[in-house]
């Protein structure tokens, strides 16, 4: 495959609900930030992928189709992308391979959500009916009439995780404290949804339970609303937007993506209960390509739809030893965003994970929260010199996708 | 017909209005109430097999005798395994294996608002096949509200009926297999009239001095809230309209809390006649409760008994009155 760079990203601000902006708007907006971050025009631009998770949301089947326009993409190919949490990762993944086999130079990539727009009127809120939307991601005929959600079928795994592997996950002080790190990190994002917000400790084992025993709501991610793009280059076309903006082309290295059986069973290709497969091949894989090992990796970006699962996907990327997650807390393993301040790459040892404060405290609009991911990564590796990072993406029933990307800043930053 | 007949309640909808709204950034937008739904006559098409099955009180998987996988429900005919191979039907056991310990949903998706909380959970079936998939299936016990320790992996669990069937999912649940009475437990199909859900028996608990001691300082805890009650509005509103009996039993001896005329009260003893019993073996938890702790928090981790979940429902507004009462107090 040719050479992929990152040459640009943007972000909107990451918000609960944003009734200053419809989906239209939150697009064009992540798109002039992106082109404005890269220098480039749109005629620059040859094609655009959209990463756009669910019609609901969007109250529209063909959401994509009203943003050509308003994009400026009018007479270039458009490809909107859905694979539930994990929409935006494979968007990249399709953008990337545009690129890689030459038929673009260029190729930008776009994700957001417009979710809170949902409305339940016997409770008179959003969220119960956000939930029930993402649920009409199981099917009609034996999951969705058994009350599962996106949360219950998250847990569902982390109790099967829990079943193998005690006193690892089950420690809520443990998860707790992740919380906070995560919190004090999302501090640091000038777009973050909760950048506002303090949370202790204290308040997540106080705030009132979601799903038993494993989830509490400070323990979960949000829902956002808003939109990421990221630009990709090849070489050429990489090295003359680098001349312009000077900022070193960011390639992308290594790319993983797997999806386990839908259905969970014992033996042959059903999907165990008792870890996350998917994120394992899928970083492997990525792992394969780059041609490095998880130790080489200091920056990750994980996609943090619960601290539990945080925990077992940090595991089943090579990360810590599975059944001892735990040790990101107890042995320090994770960064503290307090003594690495906003410049320096974690001391041996350690890991930045999450600084943008992940999706529990920045932000979840699904179709883009990949890329929001690789905003962050982005923008840590050029300001830290960090040579490598790890964007990583899950969705659907059980955590079933998995998609991993390792991408490596040219000469480290230096220059 | 009933209006619970229906798909769609009156609840569901909305009146037709554009309203005003403010956000985050200064200015005043428009929001106009809408609905994107489309409804369904949806065929179960090759399911329909397993479906007609459940109606007929009986459980079926798909079999392959290539690779000799298991598939419950017999969600596919062909073998993916094995390019497609047919698979044919084969009858399966009323019991099965928990095939890992299961999450209880305690806040619902607006679809299942008034169900929580409720455990779902994955059945291994087909326990003598080398492969198998596991059943996706509602869990219930006779044994009061589900709780953490009653689903846990590799609990034996027996398969039950409801008395009408309809062709669904919910046609069947399982129970824990000890908690099936011995001569039903080979019942194929067993009804789930004939298993007790409304009367679950209260858990016993040892008395003891120390636990005597916990409830001395519990009770003294819920008078001096109760007190603070009475001067309170906002705990006064969180209790309007509701009248309780409720009978507690801790590890020290019974009490009553009675709520009534938007106050709370302690009695002696268990009333004659309950709107529901909690039991709990320590009775801090009430002293814990009063400073700022949660009963709910409580029942969800199994330390506070509950028969069912309307018992449930009454906790939250319970746990509003320690933070009404201090945020008066300023
Ligand atoms: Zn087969």
């Amino acid at each position: 495959m040719n050479k992929v760079a990152i040459v640009g990203a943007g972000i909107t601000d990451c918000r609960g609900r944003w009734v200053e902006a419809t989906y239209w708007d939150l697009f064009q907006r992540a798109a002039r930030r992106t082109l404005e971050d890269a220098q480039v025009t749109t005629a620059e631009v040859d094609s655009v992928v959209y990463g756009i998770y669910n019609d609901i949301f969007e109250h529209q089947a063909i959401p994509e189709s009203a943003l050509t326009g308003h994009l400026g993409m009018v007479n270039k190919p458009g490809t909107r992308v859905t694979s539930g949490g994990a929409t935006g990762f494979y968007a990249m993944r399709t953008a990337i391979m545009e690129v890689a086999s030459g038929v673009s130079d260029t190729v930008l990539c776009i994700g957001g959500e417009k979710a809170t727009d949902c409305y339940d009127p016997q409770s008179k809120s959003a969220t119960p009916m956000v939930i029930d939307t993402i649920a009409k991601s199981w099917d009609p005929f034996f999951e969705y009439p058994l009350g599962a959600t996106a949360s219950d079928s998250y847990m569902q795994m982390c109790m099967g995780y829990n079943d193998a592997y005690p006193d690892d996950i089950g420690d809520s002080l443990v998860r707790a404290k992740i919380i906070e790190m995560l919190c004090r990190q999302g501090n640091k994002n000038p777009f973050g949804q909760r950048r506002d917000e303090t949370v202790t400790v204290e308040q997540v084992l106080a705030s009132r339970f979601i799903i038993a025993p494993f989830l509490r709501l400070l323990e979960t991610c949000m829902y956002t609303e808003g939109a990421a793009g990221v630009l990709f280059a090849n070489e050429k076309k990489a090295r003359e937007i680098s001349e312009r903006t000077g900022v070193p082309p960011i390639w992308v290295k290594g790319m993983g993506a797997a999806n386990e059986s839908y259905q969970t069973g014992r033996g042959g290709s059903y999907k165990p209960l008792t870890s996350i497969v998917s994120d394992r091949v899928a970083a492997e894989r990525a792992y394969a390509m780059a041609g490095v090992r998880p130790s080489d990796i200091q920056l990750i970006e994980l996609h943090d739809a619960f601290v539990a699962q945080f925990m077992i996907t940090m595991g089943e990327m090579g990360f810590v030893p599975l059944g001892q997650t735990r040790r990101l807390v107890d042995d320090g393993i994770m960064a503290d965003i307090r003594e690495l301040g906003d410049d320096r790459p974690p001391p041996k040892g350690q890991l930045l994970i999450n600084p943008s404060g992940g999706l529990i405290f920045g932000g979840h609009f699904v179709g883009g929260s990949n890329m929001f991911s690789m905003w962050s990564a982005r923008r840590e590796m050029l300001r830290r010199h960090l040579p490598l990072a790890l964007i990583h993406g899950t969705g659907a029933i059980n955590a079933v996708f998995g998609g991993a990307l390792v991408i490596e800043l040219e000469d480290g930053g230096v220059r | 017909m009933s209006e619970r007949a229906k798909i769609l309640g009156a609840v569901w909808n909305l009146p037709r209005e554009v309203s005003e709204v403010k956000g985050k950034d200064p200015g005043t937008y428009l929001q106009f109430n809408s609905h994107m739904v489309t409804f369904y006559q949806q065929t179960y098409g090759e399911l329909s097999r397993f479906f007609l099955a459940l109606r007929a009180g009986r459980l079926i998987g798909a079999h392959c005798e290539k690779c000799r996988q298991v598939m419950v429900p017999a969600a596919s005919w062909h073998c993916p395994t094995c390019n497609f191979a047919e698979m044919r039907e084969i009858e399966l056991p009323h019991r099965g294996v928990l095939a890992a310990t299961a999450p209880i949903t305690i806040f619902p998706s607006a679809s299942f608002i008034g169900d929580a909380p409720f455990a779902r959970g994955y059945v291994d079936v087909a326990t003598d096949a080398p492969i198998a998939s596991f059943l996706p299936s509602r869990l219930r016990t006779t044994t009061g509200l589900p709780r953490p320790g009653i689903f846990v992996k590799g609990v034996e669990l027996k398969l039950v009926f409801e008395d009408v069937r309809e062709g669904s999912i919910r046609d069947i649940f399982w129970v824990p297999m000890k908690e099936v009475p011995a001569a039903l437990r080979d019942a194929k199909p067993l009804l789930a009239s004939k298993l007790d859900f409304n009367t679950p028996p209260m858990p016993e608990v040892a008395r003891d001095a120390a636990g005597e001691q916990a409830l001395a300082r519990a009770l003294a805890a819920v008078e001096e809230l109760a007190a603070k009650v009475g001067a309170s509005p906002r705990a006064q509103k969180d209790l309007a309209g509701r009248t309780h009996a409720i009978g507690v039993r801790t590890g020290g001896g019974d009490f009553t809390l009675h709520v009534a005329d938007a106050r709370i009260r302690v009695g002696a003893g268990l009333p004659p006649k309950p709107d529901f019993v909690m039991v709990v073996a320590d009775a801090g938890v009430f002293s814990r409760w009063v400073a700022d702790g949660s009963l709910t928090d409580a029942a969800v981790e199994g330390a506070l008994w509950l028969p069912h979940k309307e018992a449930f429902g009454v906790l939250p507004i319970l746990d509003r009155l320690p933070r009404s009462v201090r945020r008066d107090a300023k």
